[in-house]
């Protein structure tokens, strides 16, 4: 089909709202944004390669650092599959520190998204109230595990540190200062006039489109898909008797507001592990062996997933890692950018997707 | 535009703001007693058994160095990532970083060591350089000869019927100069890292 397009303008990979570098190219008439292309590989790591021949303490450090936002859950993720490959049980206790830890990371991540789209569409002083309740979320991170960002928190059969009787407490009152101020936060988004003239109606993405690509994460339950979420397959998070949040409208605003009713989310949770935090080992112990297995779990932006390959040693063989980003930018430049109407919406809408470049090129 | 003007003067005109406005203070910059920070030595006596630099994940990072005062671990601040292995993995605690050795006490958590030895048959020629090199083997028969040949059941490692056969894998410290002086790559140790809660008596 012959199309007639004015100009095609790269956004990036240089760009004052982006916190990684990739570049966006919309073909435009006029304005209006015909269709899109994402570049990606500004970043390659290739730490894929560099895991392979390592035991689990190497390669858990390493995959904590695939992302720096959401390292808590690739942690996790790593580690889980490990356990599930060698049969390696997990103390209540530890299961339930877990979910802690790796809800305060969703939170801090979410923030983070949220903070970035405020900032794109300039209102920079919601942008920087969030931030500063960020700083609450990582002290908390810091408290309980020693570190901010790389936690490394998770051990195959448990966890490295117990929650101690005055770091509960604390955690406690800061969740409930955290919940007021994300509720107020929240409804500044929600009720501001200009926010909304720069949110609704823009980057829509139809639930039909979304499920076509494969979108996971916030982005997908923006667009009425719950089911998307990975942690109603998760053992611990069945028993804290988890529900999805999710909303119909599949515009920048809903995806923000889906983030922001995760983090109220997030905090009830973590309320709701430290009243039934049972006394008991935080370790059980296990050494994982050879095997062979899939495993994914919810990342703050997705679904992650993990294929490992392991030698009797315990030794990673092979490994490939899934991150939510790469259908999430995909479901962005073919259906959320296209029809845009104006090219100062084309940033804000690529971060309302939260794309991850860090985890996308590993 | 006199929504939005409302919007913005009630969310300025709060006392709560006003106050902060003019009495906020930046945090001074101090680092709390529990971030996890680089190892440092508590004093306590090192015994050599190299389980801080097995355990370390960066490459470079720690090593143990003699000094008049005895062994002692050394930490290269650019090469450590602070991830506290070292100080948990020591079974004497010699380091200390955060709050680790104090939960460690509390918690009565530790990381273990335990090694496994594989042969590959398949590669392995029979020359002994693994037994003979090995130092565990060293102490225990000291007469061993050329080719890895003993008497003693004893050993941890030994060459009869023209392979190496591992006797006594328990003895083994993981200090891979079986590896190293394998001509063909045919033995291989594995350190294998376990987090468990300490036994009792250890504390």
């Amino acid at each position: 089909m012959k199309r007639t397009v004015d100009v095609s303008i790269p956004v990036g990979p240089v760009h004052p709202c982006w916190k990684e570098p990739t570049r966006v190219k919309c073909e435009t008439r006029g304005e209006f944004v015909l269709s899109a292309e994402v570049e990606l590989g500004y970043m390659k790591k290739g730490i894929e390669r560099i895991m392979r021949g390592r035991p689990w303490q190497e390669v858990m450090f390493l995959a904590e650092r695939v992302c720096g936002i959401c390292s808590v859950i690739h942690n996790m993720v790593f580690i889980e599959a490990l356990e599930k490959m060698s049969s390696i049980e997990v103390p209540e206790r530890a299961a339930l520190l877990r979910v802690i830890v790796n809800e305060l990371d969703r939170m801090q991540s979410h923030i983070l998204a949220n903070f970035s789209y405020c900032y794109t569409i300039e209102h920079e002083t919601l942008g920087m109230y969030l931030l500063d309740s960020r700083e609450k979320v990582l002290d908390e991170l810091e408290r309980i595990t020693g570190a901010r960002i790389t936690c490394a928190y998770m051990v195959p059969g448990g966890v490295r540190f117990n929650l101690r009787d005055e770091d509960a407490l604390h955690l406690r009152a800061s969740m409930d200062t955290l919940e007021k101020e994300i509720t107020r936060y929240m409804g500044m988004f929600e009720h501001g006039p200009l926010i909304a003239l720069r949110s609704r109606e823009i980057g829509i993405l139809t639930r039909d489109a979304a499920r076509e690509a494969c979108a996971c994460g916030p982005t997908a339950r923006a667009s009425g898909l719950p089911e998307s979420d990975r942690r109603l397959k998760h053992p611990t998070y069945q028993k804290l008797g988890f529900t999805p949040v999710s909303r119909e409208e599949g515009d920048n605003f809903a995806r923000i507001m889906v983030r922001f009713q995760e983090m109220l989310q997030s905090i009830s949770l973590i309320l709701r592990c430290l009243d039934t935090l049972p006394v008991g080992p935080i370790r059980g112990g296990g050494i994982p062996g050879a095997g062979e297995i899939a495993y994914s779990g919810e990342a703050p932006r997705g679904e992650l997933s993990y294929f490992i390959k392991t030698d009797a040693a315990g030794r990673v063989l092979e490994i490939a890692i899934q991150t939510p980003s790469i259908m999430n930018i995909e479901a962005c430049c073919h259906y959320m950018l296209t029809g845009v109407a104006s090219m100062a919406d084309v940033p804000s809408t690529f971060v309302s997707a939260d794309p991850c470049i860090a985890c996308t090129e590993r | 535009m006199a929504l939005s003007l409302l919007y913005y003067a009630q969310e300025f005109f709060r006392w709560e703001w006003i106050r902060k406005f003019f009495a906020a203070k930046t945090a001074p910059l101090v680092i709390p007693s529990y971030f996890r920070n680089y190892p440092e030595l508590t004093g306590k006596t090192c015994t050599h058994h190299l389980f801080c630099m097995m355990a370390c994940p960066a490459p470079g990072a720690i090593d143990v160095i003699h000094t008049p005062e005895g062994w002692q671990p050394r930490i290269h601040i650019g090469h450590c990532i602070r991830c506290g292995l070292c100080v948990e993995a020591c079974p004497n605690g010699v380091l200390t970083s955060g709050r680790i050795l104090e939960s460690m006490f509390y918690d009565n958590t530790k990381l273990s060591f335990s090694f496994r030895i594989d042969v590959d048959t398949e590669k392995c020629m029979g020359c002994g350089n693994c037994a003979v090199a090995c130092p565990v083997n060293k102490l225990i028969d000291a007469q061993m000869s050329y080719g890895g040949h003993a008497s003693t059941e004893d050993l941890l490692l030994k060459v009869s019927e023209g392979k190496c056969h591992v006797l006594h894998v328990e003895k083994c410290t993981g200090c891979k100069t079986c590896e190293n002086h394998c001509p063909n790559e045919a033995i291989q140790v594995a350190r294998l890292l376990e987090a468990v809660h300490a036994p009792e008596d250890e504390v």
